[in-house]
């Protein structure tokens, strides 16, 4: 007779689609076949985790049709099943996974309508954190001296997502909500975008941003240094008026903390 | 925090459900208490602030699914933290878990798989239940769960392995009668001798849901879907619990094309009724 671990591999495998032999050598057959036994808690597998990635993925879902997302759904959950058990956790690599898919190669836009509705998810279920007001915040800045301001590294909001991409995938999000006009048609030539995501009042949203102000934003957001993400920005805008730009980060209550790189270390003079 | 088992007798509540959450923040209903589902409400969002305001009025029952007690590579110790985090924050009245398994190889299977009932298996689970209550500082109340096969070598019964639980660990066990009805239909068991099987003192807590037919070539699978009313025969097999266990704190669980929260009111209202029937001994007659 097989281990306890023996036989939980083989019915892991038996669940996810995989060998089946193990599982159904350790199954009475009484009634019915071990099969068909084994298949009922597989259908069980397969139709909720498919239903999770529904939920998190609508619109990907709606783009496709409920068949063929099922079909994906199935492909992805065999080959990527969730790693724990807080199922809102669950499906971040599927935007990766239907780029890679071949039957979605038609639909080049589709990995990234996934990765909008993957940070709009994300954000959502984003740790909560106390922000300062930013007054409290711009004083602790105003209080350090100049030379350390090329070295600020900020922490933001933690329900904060940047996403960029070549296609108009906000349009095609907002075409397929719930009660949209069926008429409407979005151009696919209409991109690109640059989107800021983030949770307010217990609703995760989203909104287009200048290019320039994106790139301060989203480069901030990855942790580089101040000096670092105003040169990336401005070499995205030249036009961008920086101080502008990092003023609305207060107003918006986007930073929530920040610390200062290691001052860059001397080189030696000879 | 209002007792459900001491003084005050023990009560029906309801499974608290995401589409129901406004209205009885809303209105506020007289509900005994609530009980939720643990990894719902392990993230950072609004869901377990939200929760907290139910906590205020309504006590919380803590219900984890995904703990995998009988998973043979031993407990995922990070989501056993999670767990003791939210326990600690929550304070439940009553924190459960299934005799199951659900995680192999790093890969967590959303469903509750059945245990082959072994001396391995027994010692798996009570080192896993053991270290799960050390870890979280509570006792914690195992459920039967419904099944839909039975292993060729699993010679101890169910009932039997849950009692050996308890008497090792500790434990309190969590008799989800409509799981009893769909396991006895589907792998042969006996009901009311399994219920009697069970050490009552250790029953803490009682599932009610309604369950479905499938026809599987040309054989009726029931399945444990939480999706209708709690059937007559599994009323039926309640009062035969009560007369077992004395009133237990009932829970009625709906998952599956939910209705509207008065149905899962009016259900608990019957289970009420029950818990608070006059009754005596144990071997009451089975209820028609």
């Amino acid at each position: 007779m097989p281990s306890l671990a023996e036989l939980q591999r083989g019915l892991r495998a038996a669940l996810l689609g995989g060998d089946a032999a193990a599982a159904v050598a350790a199954v009475a057959p009484d009634r019915l076949p071990p099969m068909a036994r084994l298949a009922i808690y597989r259908h069980h597998v397969q139709t909720s985790l498919t239903a999770v990635l529904e939920d998190t993925y609508p619109v990907v879902c709606r783009l496709v049709d409920a068949r063929f997302f099922a079909y994906a759904a199935d492909t992805y959950i065999r080959s990527e099943p969730p790693a724990e058990p807080r199922l809102f956790a669950y499906g971040a690599g599927f935007a990766d996974f239907l780029a890679g898919f071949p039957p979605c190669r038609a639909l080049p836009y589709l990995p990234d309508v996934a990765r909008l509705e993957w940070a709009l998810h994300a954000a959502y279920h984003a740790p909560a954190v106390d922000a300062p007001a930013a007054p409290a915040l711009a004083a602790a800045l105003a209080a350090l001296g100049g030379d350390d301001t090329p070295r600020l590294v900020f922490t933001v909001d933690p329900s904060v997502r940047y996403l960029a991409s070549p296609y108009p995938v906000d349009r095609i999000w907002h075409a397929n909500q719930p009660g949209a006009d069926p008429e409407v048609s979005v151009g696919l030539d209409t991109g690109p975008v640059h989107l800021e995501v983030r949770r307010a009042r217990d609703e995760a949203v989203f909104r287009g941003v200048p290019a320039g102000e994106w790139t301060l934003r989203a480069r901030l957001a990855e942790g580089r240094t101040l000096e670092g993400a105003s040169a990336e920005a401005l070499a995205a805008d030249a036009g961008l008026d920086l101080g502008a730009a990092l003023g609305a980060l207060f107003t918006e209550g986007l930073l929530v903390d920040f610390t200062l790189t290691p001052a860059r270390e001397e080189t030696h003079p000879c | 925090m209002l007792s459900m088992t001491g003084r005050t007798r023990a009560r029906a509540g309801i499974g608290l459900r995401a589409p129901h959450v406004d209205e009885i923040l809303a209105t506020r209903p007289d509900i005994p208490w609530l009980e939720v589902h643990a990894e719902n409400y392990m993230g950072g969002g609004p869901a377990l602030r939200r929760l907290e305001a139910f906590r205020r009025d309504y006590p919380i029952s803590l219900h984890g699914v995904g703990l995998s007690l009988g998973s043979a590579e031993g407990l995922d110790l990070t989501h056993l933290d999670r767990l003791r985090a939210l326990a600690d924050r929550l304070e439940p009245c009553l924190a459960s878990e299934h005799l199951a398994w659900s995680v192999s190889d790093g890969a967590y299977l959303n469903h509750l798989l059945p245990l082959p009932y072994t001396e391995e298996a027994l010692d798996v689970v009570a080192d896993n239940l053991g270290h799960a209550q050390d870890r979280l500082g509570r006792r914690l109340l195992v459920e039967n769960p419904s099944r839909y096969l039975r292993f060729l070598d699993s010679p101890i019964p169910e009932a039997e392995f849950l009692a050996e639980l308890a008497r090792r660990t500790g434990c309190g066990l969590l008799c989800d009668v409509n799981n009893l009805f769909v396991s006895a239909a589907n792998v042969g068991i006996e009901p009311l001798d399994y219920l009697d099987r069970l050490p009552a003192g250790a029953v803490g807590e009682i599932h009610l849901a309604g369950h479905g037919e499938n026809d599987a070539d040309g054989v009726s699978v029931l399945i444990d879907d939480h999706g209708s009313r709690v059937r007559p025969a599994v009323w039926d097999l309640y009062e035969a619990a009560l007369a077992r266990f004395g009133p237990v704190p009932t829970l009625i669980e709906w998952d599956t094309d939910l209705p509207d929260l008065a149905v899962l009111r009016e259900e608990a209202a019957v289970a009420d009724r029950r818990l608070g029937a006059p009754r005596d001994g144990r071997h009451h007659a089975l209820a028609g």
